[in-house]
């Protein structure tokens, strides 16, 4: 290790480096400060804006370089503010400022003054920097500031005199105060991998933009916020709470998905969080960010929040107090028989909140019947503790950019866990193959070389036929079958069921793709593999689950660098939900319910009488399914939204309900207890890699809300248990490391800041990257293939799935605009229909087909009408692709205050089809 | 000899006898992009449609006397060349025809005469290389530039084309190759007059397999057609010299890069790789060897930057075409990340004839400093504006104006000349006895660059001049990096402001102040070299500054006052 530094000396003290590192990275590491502004820690350099220069001499030759591009050689001198350097960065930023507007840093009072106040200098309003939205955060100013100009150069000042875009969602463009420091197009393109934005002309009128000029609606934007993170001025900003300050900063995590995003959460000075910024030390995501934490965090501002407890009396919910209304909780729930009760516990609950929820439910109410409120099958529950690692991710997040091939499987990553889909590009983009197995056509497959459409729900058929192909060309990882794995013949004895063509008759995936696919994953080592459960239903979850490990174990992309498997979950906090016991099965360290000797470790260890029979799934208890008695920490939960039948909330025998909004959950509730949210909260997450992140409060309860372990804590209390005096969420995170094994070496302290991967065992352990890295053996598991079953619907008789992508350039898009000056996206969609149903329903290439489809409250709108392409791959399978943009101006338009949980997704559809009368030219707009 | 060559040889060399000595005569007509706009294409149409003639007409490149053209020659069966100088398509028929039907040329018209004999009639013409813009020429890269067409593979062979490259895959192997060129002293002709061998020689031991050499003729240049010109005239050479340089460096491709609207050249060459592609002289194998070799035609849009070698890179990839900072240098990693050279099309042009005829008779053309030739370009006020190719240090500024060039027009003084491009400025009398190559021009502010010399006359009013270059740079800066983006802005605005008499007191400082930024800080030469042209001017001509801005005039009444000029592209 200490052969490849390279020593240095910057400013007379001699630094370390790593080879390869430029000049001003080595100096940040050393806490050695050099002026920058194209420069941004972790992108490429670029070069361009020439404030890092520096002096150096090296091999005995002297010369002025840009630090953030000329790498460190050994012995080399550095001044960072030699006499010529300091000059040179003057006389750069002097040509800088005569085009941006710089009014108040000649100003003596420019710490004093607030936006709205008199100026005695006549400094136009446009021109002074109080009044821009970066005020406290410009990186132009410091700059400025650091080299202590005096700004009377007699360079003429020119302000640019541009529009504002303030036409699209999110984030206001003023283009009037950009550097052309170009941060922003190469966040988009080199970090997101999306290149919506673009610069824009040259010489002396280059500027940054949109890639075609258009609106961001129409670029491919993905609202992701990270060119607004790296905009070093106030051109890129967030339109809400735009110029507000910051007076307190936190770290924290946000709970909307299960990737965990760090960010730091700006707090200002009346109690309100008015800004997200990706938190670029963070492990989980490298500071990136996508729509719904970057804008989706405000909600715990709202003025509708729930403030105290309320009772339900004469049929009306009544302002009450918390002794009141735990007394009534507790009498509700004591009315009905254990088994009848049940608790649902919020997605984005935290670990404590779950813990604590398993344990109020087991040794007060009684019952298994605890689970976290996604929608989750008894079936796939039993598949996720029967599986390798408990089903869950192998291996780290941005392990993902190592690999040679993605595959990705049922699941929608660059919407449902953003994040994720970030490494997967970047793989992309250095090489790698991506196969995504799916019907619809997502964002992912615009980025895929190998997009298998099978006809819907022949997905684990697919799998096992990928499996053959790698069986049958020996692609398969033979040392680690050999020493690794157990049930290889097995398993290779039912592969053979998959015949080939079969499997392509089958699925309708052709057997050259089928093969191409299984080539390029078994020979992509290391490869990852995401798997989803969308259009998958619940009775198969195991099945998928299975063929899934099968395919990763054979091919020996388990415990690799760059290999692994990804399950996407959807809430935010479902394999911490798992890991501490929230689930009907499963006690918390993975024990199981039905055993005795687990559940005596768990009530030795912390007391307690745990049931012994397995309780129902959220899935079940929802449907109302013998359930009487339910509490539900509701906050960010929609049922709706995951896609569950929702009878037993609709008319519960009793409801305990703790949100933070009157939700439609709250209002049928006869007790409602006003919840803290995320931003309140101190606790802990796990996100899909496993990694134990903290979370931290940064607003002040305002009036009576608690935390959600707090509340079940307090009730218990009520109720008679015992073993609930937690005074602070670290004391039940304490108890949770005494009976979760893989978490015995965590503690709050530890894990701020990056958090830690569990399984950490004791304190000295730095957690696990990769699981199954060592020499365990694992399984294979026969799989057999199944014939498709095809339900037929008469009324709705063909499957739909429902693709979204950012960009469609097949078909047109047009930009109106609504009476606000807003843009809205207004388009013809194409829907993809198989030529032979075509003739039946008697249309043709082009024609006009109105949608007629089954309710689903889960999912996202349909277009009423398609214009037909007869491209569909399957008889009674159609598709529709709508565009990513239009799920943003409908947030926009919802006016739901907590919008992360109401964007819905895109489960398969069941749809009539009827020919209609073509208004107008197919891909013309209307008037 | 390989089978390969001299079955192509055979049948090139029957080819051309059947048009020098067949039975027909051969009228040539010039047309290089000067030709084209004096008119050589509608009088080669002139020649072909409306007289019928049983004669065979062909379109040649120019050779480089712009001031004649159009340019026509007919040589009879057998006999000498005679050249007829400005000759429009309404004379054609008269002069052409007449020639050819009465087997006498036409004295009066006649212009130059080239051949073993003096045609009959002819007394008083001159013999073609007794030419006062001729004689001083040593014609190694232009040598075949009018002689040929240049779509013609074989027209090129059976003038010893090709026969380097035969030699060199035949006799030499790559290091033998290499060594030549360092021999030979070549330095590169796109300016900066790196030494080529040596260049080649970082790329030469990279194992990588993939390599590329980039042929670079974007030649945005105001006053440089020379690149253009060996495109027009002989594109072959250009590309025998780029397989050289692939066999030289154990090179896998080659690209020569186009800017758009360079019609003639991008057509030109891409006739050129057609056919040596189909004459086994691309692709794999060469003429039966172990060395295998490809070549494209890349091409970007309205750029100047885009002939900075990485911006080039940059071009060819699909990207915008901006400069990459350094390291990595193109020799490490280069175009998509492999290593790579770039030469300027004179540079690649040089290598057949340096290794057909080796690297001592390379080095007795010119002089210890520089070997081989400056292919000037010479336009502005003079009598005879055109492309000549003479011996480095052979010849002065003041005598290629004087000698080559026929003076000034009208009888006027000659004031300045400007070389190298537009990143250098106008130099005056003190300069004008320097001799005509690298080092000597670069004693003064100027640089000979890829050989542009634009003369100005008593009438140029320096200010003029520089207000005019800095606008082309600022039009063309990439808008990267902020010193060039932002400085080049205020540097065009004031100069502006001098040329209309309301100038600042401090302009001057400003513009050195603003020009220390650009030189020190800027990403890529066009920046570091922007303030060139004014420090020139400044120093030459400090007089014409201080005229409009003291006495508020224009000491030429070249900037027409009150009319200024608002440049485009300054701000968003």
């Amino acid at each position: 290790m200490a052969d490849d530094t390279i020593k240095l000396t910057v400013d007379g003290q001699e630094i370390e480096a790593k080879p390869g590192q430029t000049i001003i990275q080595a100096a940040q590491d050393a806490d050695i400060y050099i002026p920058y502004l194209c420069y941004f820690p972790g992108m490429k350099p670029y070069g361009a804006c020439r404030m890092c220069v520096v002096s150096t001499e090296a091999g005995g030759r002297k010369g002025v370089q840009a630090s953030c591009t000329t790498p460190v050689m050994a012995d080399m001198i550095v001044e960072t503010s030699s006499e010529e350097v300091v000059e040179l960065r003057r006389g750069i930023t002097d040509l800088l400022m005569s085009e941006h507007p710089h009014g108040c840093l000649t100003c003596h009072r420019a710490e004093l003054c607030g936006p709205q106040d008199i100026c005695q200098r006549h400094v136009a309003v446009t021109d002074r920097c109080t009044i821009c939205p970066k005020n406290e955060r410009c990186e132009l100013k410091d700059t400025v500031r650091f080299m202590k100009l005096d700004l009377t150069s007699s360079l003429d000042y020119h302000r640019r005199d541009l529009p504002i875009h303030t036409d699209d969602p999110f984030y206001d463009r003023d283009y009037n105060l950009c550097i052309v420091c170009v941060r922003c197009v190469r966040a988009c393109d080199e970090v997101r991998g999306d290149s919506a934005l673009s610069m824009v002309s040259r010489s002396g009128v280059a500027l940054v933009g949109t890639s075609h000029g258009t609106s961001l609606l129409e670029s491919g934007c993905e609202f992701c916020g990270a060119c607004i993170d790296a905009c070093p001025t106030g051109a890129l900003v967030e339109r809400d709470y735009k110029w507000e300050k910051a007076s307190t900063k936190v770290k924290t995590v946000c709970t909307n998905c299960p990737v965990g995003c760090e960010f730091v959460m700006d707090i200002n000075d009346i109690n309100k969080v008015v800004r997200m910024t990706g938190d670029l030390s963070g492990e989980a995501s490298h500071g990136q960010a996508c729509f719904k934490g970057k804008f989706g965090y405000d909600y715990p501002n709202h003025v509708r929040r729930l403030k105290y407890p309320m009772v339900r009396v004469d049929g009306e919910l009544q302002r009450t107090t918390w002794e009141v209304a735990l007394e009534a909780a507790s009498q509700g729930l004591l009315q009905h028989l254990p088994e009848e009760r049940g608790v649902i516990l919020s997605p984005r609950g935290t670990n404590e909140d779950h813990y604590v929820g398993q344990k109020f439910a087991r040794t007060v109410l009684g019952t298994n019947n605890v689970d976290t409120g996604l929608n989750r099958s008894a079936e796939l529950l039993a598949a996720l503790a029967a599986a390798p690692g408990h089903g869950a991710a192998t291996n780290p997040i941005w392990g993902i950019e190592n690999s040679k091939c993605v595959l990705v499987v049922a699941g929608n990553p660059t919407e449902e866990q953003n994040v994720l889909a970030v490494p997967v590009k970047k793989a992309v983009r250095a090489g790698a193959n991506l196969i995504v197995i799916d019907p619809r056509e997502t964002e992912l497959t615009r980025y895929a070389t190998n997009w298998l459409r099978p006809r819907p729900g022949t997905e684990i058929t697919l799998l096992g036929g990928l499996a053959r192909v790698i069986l049958d060309e020996a692609l398969e990882d033979k040392d680690f079958v050999r020493d690794r794995l157990d049930g290889v013949d097995e398993f290779k004895k039912a592969i053979w069921s998959f015949d080939l063509m079969r499997v392509s008759q089958i699925t309708g995936v052709s057997e050259d793709e089928i093969r191409s696919a299984a080539r390029a994953y078994g020979n992509g080592s290391p490869a990852s593999l995401l798997h989803g459960t969308d259009g998958i239903v619940a009775g198969d979850h195991a099945d998928l689950l299975a063929a899934v490990m099968n395919l990763a174990l054979m091919t020996g992309n388990i415990g690799c660098a760059g290999g692994g498997v990804y399950p996407l979950y959807s809430g935010a906090n479902t394999q911490g939900g798992n890991d501490v016991g929230a689930a009907p099965n499963l006690l918390p360290g993975y024990r199981s319910v039905s055993s005795n000797s687990d559940r005596d470790v768990i009530s030795s260890s912390v007391g307690g009488t745990y049931p012994q029979r397995p309780g129902k799934s959220v899935r079940d208890m929802v449907a109302g399914d013998g359930i009487k008695a339910l509490i539900v920490l509701a906050d960010g939960w929609n049922p709706d939204v995951a896609g569950m039948t929702t009878n037993g909330l609709v008319n519960p025998g009793f409801m305990v309900v703790s949100d933070a909004f009157m939700s439609d959950t709250a209002s049928r509730a006869d007790v409602v207890f006003p919840a803290a949210t995320y931003a309140e909260v101190s606790g802990t997450i796990t996100n899909l890699e496993r990694r134990v992140q903290k979370v931290n409060p940064g607003l002040e309860l305002r009036h009576e809300e608690r935390e959600g372990w707090r509340t079940l804590a307090d009730l218990a209390n009520v109720m008679g248990g015992s073993g609930f005096g937690y005074e602070t969420s670290s004391e039940v995170f304490e108890e949770i490391r005494k009976v979760v094994p893989d978490y015995a070496g965590l503690t709050h302290a530890r894990i701020e800041g990056r958090g830690i991967q569990s399984p950490a065992r004791d304190e000295t352990s730095n957690g696990t990257g990769i699981l199954f890295s060592s020499e365990e053996r694992l399984s294979v598991v026969p799989m057999a293939i199944r014939e498709p079953v095809s339900l037929p619907n008469r009324e709705y008789p063909f499957t739909l799935g429902h693709g979204r992508v950012l960009l469609r350039p097949e078909e047109d898009v047009q930009v109106v605009r609504d009476e606000r000056s807003m843009n809205y996206i207004e388009r013809d969609t194409l829907i993809e229909i198989h030529p032979e149903d075509a003739a039946d329903l008697d249309v043709s290439e082009g024609d006009r087909v109105a949608i007629n489809a089954q309710q689903d409250s889960s999912a996202s709108p349909l277009p009423d009408f398609g214009y037909v392409r007869l491209s569909s791959p399957h008889r009674g399978f159609v598709s529709v692709t709508t565009l990513f943009a239009e799920v943003v101006t409908g947030i926009q338009d919802s006016g739901d205050i907590d919008i992360s949980p109401s964007v819905k997704g895109l489960p398969l559809r069941h749809v009539s089809l009827a020919k209609a009368p073509i208004l107008r030219e197919a891909g013309m707009a209307a008037d | 000899m390989s089978v390969a060559f001299s079955e192509l040889r055979q049948k090139a060399d029957a080819e051309w006898l059947s048009l020098t000595a067949g039975d027909k005569p051969w009228v040539r007509v010039g047309l290089g992009t000067s030709g084209e706009a004096a008119g050589a294409e509608e009088a080669f149409h002139a020649i072909t449609e409306s007289l019928g003639l049983d004669a065979n007409v062909t379109l040649v490149g120019s050779m480089g006397l712009c001031y004649a053209e159009p340019l026509i020659d007919v040589q009879l069966p057998g006999g000498a060349r005679v050249f007829y100088a400005n000759l429009g398509a309404d004379e054609v028929a008269d002069v052409v025809g007449g020639h050819i039907k009465s087997g006498r040329a036409n004295a009066d018209r006649a212009f130059a005469w080239h051949g073993d004999e003096r045609p009959e009639g002819l007394g008083a013409v001159t013999r073609l290389s007794e030419l006062p813009t001729v004689r001083v020429q040593t014609r190694l890269a232009t040598k075949l530039a009018g002689d040929i067409d240049p779509r013609d593979l074989s027209q090129y062979i059976a003038n010893g084309g090709y026969s380097a490259l035969e030699k060199a895959l035949e006799d030499m192997d790559p290091a033998g190759v290499l060594d030549e060129v360092k021999n030979s002293g070549l330095r590169g002709r796109g300016g900066a007059a790196f030494p080529t061998g040596v260049k080649w020689g970082f790329l030469a031991p990279n194992p990588e397999p993939v390599k590329y050499i980039l042929c670079n003729c974007e030649e945005g240049d105001p006053g440089a057609f020379n690149d253009k010109g060996i495109l027009e005239s002989c594109p072959h050479t250009l590309l025998e010299g780029l397989i050289l340089a692939g066999y030289a460096t154990n090179s896998s491709n080659g690209f020569i890069f186009i800017r758009q609207g360079h019609t003639l050249p991008i057509e030109n060459s891409r006739k050129a790789v057609q056919d040596a592609y189909a004459a086994g002289l691309l692709g794999q194998n060469i003429l039966g060897s172990d060395f295998s070799y490809d070549v494209e035609i890349a091409l970007t849009g309205d750029s100047y930057v885009a002939g900075e070698e990485t911006a080039l890179m940059e071009a060819i990839e699909g990207k915008r075409s901006m400069p990459r900072y350094r390291p990595p240098f193109p020799a490490a990693a280069g175009l998509w990340g492999k290593p790579s050279n770039i030469n300027n099309v004179k540079t690649l042009a040089y290598a057949p004839t340096i290794i057909q005829n080796g690297a001592d008779a390379f080095k007795s053309v010119g002089i210890e400093s520089t070997s081989g030739t400056a292919i000037l370009c010479i336009t502005g006020a003079v009598n005879r504006p055109g492309m000549y190719e003479i011996p480095m240090g052979s010849l002065t500024v003041r005598e290629v104006v004087e000698d080559v060039a026929g003076g000034i027009k009208d009888g006027k003084n000659m004031k300045l000349f400007q070389a190298g491009g537009p990143l250098f400025g106008p130099i005056g009398e003190e300069g004008f006895d320097s001799p005509i190559d690298f080092d000597s021009i670069a004693k003064t502010t100027g640089s000979l660059g890829s050989g542009g010399l634009i003369i100005g006359d008593e009438d140029v009013c320096a200010v003029n001049l520089t207000r005019n270059l800095m606008a082309f740079n600022q039009f063309e800066s990439c808008g990267k990096c902020f010193p060039c983006r932002l400085g080049m802005t205020h540097m065009v605005e004031t100069l502006e402001r001098i040329s209309q008499n309301v100038g600042r007191e401090d302009d001057l400082a400003l513009m050195e102040r603003m020009g220390a930024s650009m030189r020190m800080g800027s990403l890529c030469g066009h920046g570091q070299l922007g303030y060139n042209p004014v420090a020139s001017a400044l120093k030459y001509f400090e007089a014409d500054f201080r005229s409009h801005m003291d006495d508020k005039k224009c000491p030429t009444g070249a900037c027409g006052e009150g009319q200024m000029v608002t440049p485009s592209r300054t701000r968003p």
